[in-house]
This record gives C-alpha cells, structure tokens and sequence, in this order.
C-alpha cells in the first residue's frame, strides 16, 4: 500500500482545516477533559484514603480498583449501554448516543487509574509530611491536603495518564456513543471508521493530531516535573 | 510556686507484652528547659510523641495549663500549644518561607503578623540569605536551623525538640547548640531528647532521665 499519499492528503485536510475533522477533534477533547475534570477531585479523595486509612475491607477495596484498569473498555461500554439503554434504569435521561454518555464512560474509565496511581503517589510519600503538618497544628483535614501537594506530580501523573486512557479509547466511546457524525464521532472511533471505509488519508489526520496531543500533554507534565522537582 | 505546665499520671505505653513507659507522675515547669536523656529505644521519643498527640498511649492522663484530660484524647487545640521537631526534620517542598510560614497559618495569624514572625525567625536561625534556596538543597545543619527556626516562629508554650544535633556535621552542631542555648529564655518551655553530651551539659537545662519505662528528675 502507498502510505506517501493519504498521508500528504492528510496533511492537506489538516491543512486546510476540515470541518469533519475539526468537529470530530472538538468533541474528543472536550469530553475527555470534562470527563477527567469531573472524576478527578473524587477518585484523587479516594486514593487518599485507600492509602492512608485502615479499614476493614481496605484491602480487597485495593485490589478491586486495581482489576479495574484491566478491565476491557468495551466491558464498560456495554454495561453503560444496558444502564443507558430506553429499557434500562437510566433510560429515562435519554442520554445514549449522546456526547455525555461518552463523558460518563470517560470517566468509569478513568476513575481506576486516578485512585491506583493516587494510592501510588501516597504510599510512596515521605511518612514525615503527614506527621510534620499535624505537629505544627494542622487539622487531619489541611494536613491531608499538604499531603497530596507535596505528592503534586504523582497526582499530575495520574491526571495525565488518565486523560490519555479517555481521548485515545474507541470501544467504549463507540458502544455507547454511536459514532454519528456531527454528534459523537469523536477521533478514536471517527479512524476506525474511516479506516474500514478504506478513507486513510482522514484516519491518518486523525492519528497525528491524537498523537500530538498525547505527546503535548506528557511534555507538558515533564516540564512541570522539571522544574517543580526542585522547589 | 506555680502549677506546672504540664502534668503526666499514670502513662502507660505497651508493645504487645513489653512495657516501654509506666510513668506515674511527671510534671513540667513553665518556662523551664530540659534534656531527656536515656539508652536508645528507653522511649525518648514514644513519651514526646505521646505529648504531642501524634501517638495513642494505653491509659494515662495529662494536664496542660488549665485543662485536663486522658491522653487518649488529644484535644485538637493543644496542636496549636505543643509543637514536636521530628529528629530528621521535614521540610515541605515550597520555599523556606512557606515552611515557616505553615504553621502560622494553621493558626489563622493575620498576613502582617506572618511575615513579622517569618522574617524575625530567618533572621535568628541565620537563614536570611538561603530563602531562594529549595529546602531540599539546604545542608543538613541548615535544615535543623530551619526546623528550629519553624517552630520558634510559632512561640508554643513547649517545644519537643527530637535528637537536633544528631546527624549533623561539626559546623551544624556547633549553630544548632547555639541556638539551642538562646531557646533557653525563661518564658519558652523546652524538652530535648539527646545522646549528645555538648546538649546534656548546656547551661540551665536540667536532665530527665528516663529508665526502665520511669522517669526521674536528676540534679546536675
């Protein structure tokens, strides 16, 4: 196969900035940073707490969270379809095949690596920090705080991977989506469409802007690394 | 006399079958300074962390000032009166100012009194000049001096001050003896574990030496 020329085509869609292509961008990055924006806050509590607290059933919580993130997302797609579905405890919001059903599966998406990657950075936070803010009078509440600002970048990490999961999934995004042009078709699933349709140039266009954004966001957080490491 | 500051009755602490501390009374005097002194693992530590409430003893009451309770629960306020310096200090990884600035906005000091209080601290631990160092860079002595400098910002009514010179090179010794001695005013109340002889025989600190699970007030 000649890749020189859907690639050069796809260039030019780029380019000369596609409507379709602009649109299916658009919906992917919104939803992925709604969704990540919206599951943050809960799953990085979580993860404090899975690390920081004993509690009966503590471990198993642990464990469960963990099996999440091998879980196929096209599993989750299907259990969110049935939920979402006219027949379903959800059907009455009408919300299948719609951009925000795609956000909610964004966001079961993300949930484990936010809590696993949280519970990581915790864990692996100096004991002292905790211990330092409630000697110099801190309440459990603030100290916990400092605990999770001094672990900044493990949770920046966490935010990050868990962005990328979101933008760069189809399964899910196609199940409970529906991939309809205008509405939900969004970068992953508007390149396996293109693909199967034999329209690589637009497949192609759309791999390289996914592929930059990942890149972007990742020498986003190295920077930030770099330079926070220090302070 | 005056009560004294602070009163321990019957501390219990355990670890499983062995008993660390069974201290029937130990009573701290307002404005006094002390080393406690003892082998390793006698429970120098255990006994300040159990003060501080950053450690759950068995059974034992404790009276602060004017109130009064068991030490299994630490009332939250008394944070704000009894600050514990952790034997290898942690500094957070902010500026040197927000280090000695956190405690005092735990206590909802107003932004002027803050930077009064910061700036007088840098200046007595020596540090004016090592603000726009990271913390992380700081040598050994100077973190201790940092640490020192955190907790004398906050002006508590005790001070617990962990194994300071331990550690620490000769220079970092020598600034943080001094400075040691200059904590030792009369109105502060001080308590220093240590090993280091330099710290047991500095000027005005009487020693408390804590054996067997006991404690007990040694003259000279």
């Amino acid at each position: 196969m000649d890749l020189l020329e859907p690639t050069r085509r796809a260039f030019a869609l780029l380019l000369a900035g596609d409507p379709r292509l602009l649109e299916a961008i658009w919906l992917s990055l919104w939803v992925s940073v709604a969704a990540i924006a919206l599951v943050a806050a809960p799953s990085v509590a979580l993860g404090f707490l899975l690390a920081k607290k004993r509690f009966p059933g503590q471990r198993a919580a642990v464990v469960l969270v963990q099996a999440l993130l091998s879980f196929p997302t096209v599993v989750i797609g299907l259990i969110l379809y049935l939920l979402l579905s006219r027949r379903g405890p959800f059907g009455s919001f009408d919300l299948l095949f719609t951009p925000t059903a795609i956000m909610i599966g964004y966001m079961a998406i993300a949930f484990p690596i936010l809590v696993v990657f949280t519970i990581s950075a915790v864990q692996g936070a100096d004991p002292r920090v905790y211990e330092t803010a409630r000697a110099l009078g801190a309440a459990r509440l603030r100290a916990s705080l400092t605990t999770l600002w001094e672990v900044r970048f493990g949770i920046l990490a966490a935010v990050v991977n868990g962005f990328g999961r979101a933008v760069s999934e189809v399964g899910c995004a196609i199940m409970v989506g529906g991939n309809i042009e205008g509405l939900t078709r969004n970068i992953p699933t508007a390149i396996a469409l293109e693909t199967t349709k034999g329209e690589f140039a637009q497949g192609i266009a759309l791999g390289l802007v996914l592929m930059v954004v990942a890149l972007g966001v990742n020498v986003l957080l190295a920077l930030l690394q770099g330079t926070g490491g220090l302070r | 006399m005056s009560a004294p500051l602070l009163e321990l009755h019957g501390l219990r602490k355990s670890f499983g079958e062995r008993i660390l501390l069974d201290i029937d009374r130990l009573a701290i005097e307002r404005g006094g300074a002390y080393v406690l002194v003892g082998a390793n693992g006698c429970g120098k530590t255990t006994l300040m962390r159990i003060i501080a409430g950053l450690e759950p003893a068995q059974r034992g009451r404790m009276r602060f000032g004017a109130e009064e309770f068991g030490v299994a629960q630490y009332p939250e306020p008394l944070r704000h009166r009894i600050v514990y310096v952790h034997q290898h200090p942690y500094l957070f990884r902010t500026s040197l100012r927000h280090n000695l600035e956190y405690g005092l906005k735990c206590r909802a000091l107003a932004p002027d009194e803050r930077a009064r209080r910061v700036e007088e601290a840098l200046e007595w631990a020596g540090l004016r000049d090592r603000t726009a160092t990271p913390p992380a860079r700081l040598s050994g002595g100077e973190k201790q001096r940092a640490a020192l400098a955190r907790v004398r910002a906050l002006a508590p009514e005790l001070m617990l001050l962990d194994e300071p010179t331990s550690n620490l090179d000769r220079e970092g010794r020598a600034q943080t003896l001094a400075l040691l001695a200059q904590l030792r005013d009369g109105r502060r109340t001080v308590i220093v574990a240590c090993h280091d002889q330099e710290v047991i025989n500095l000027v005005g600190y009487a020693r408390l030496r804590l054996e067997d699970g006991g404690i007990a007030l040694q003259s000279g």
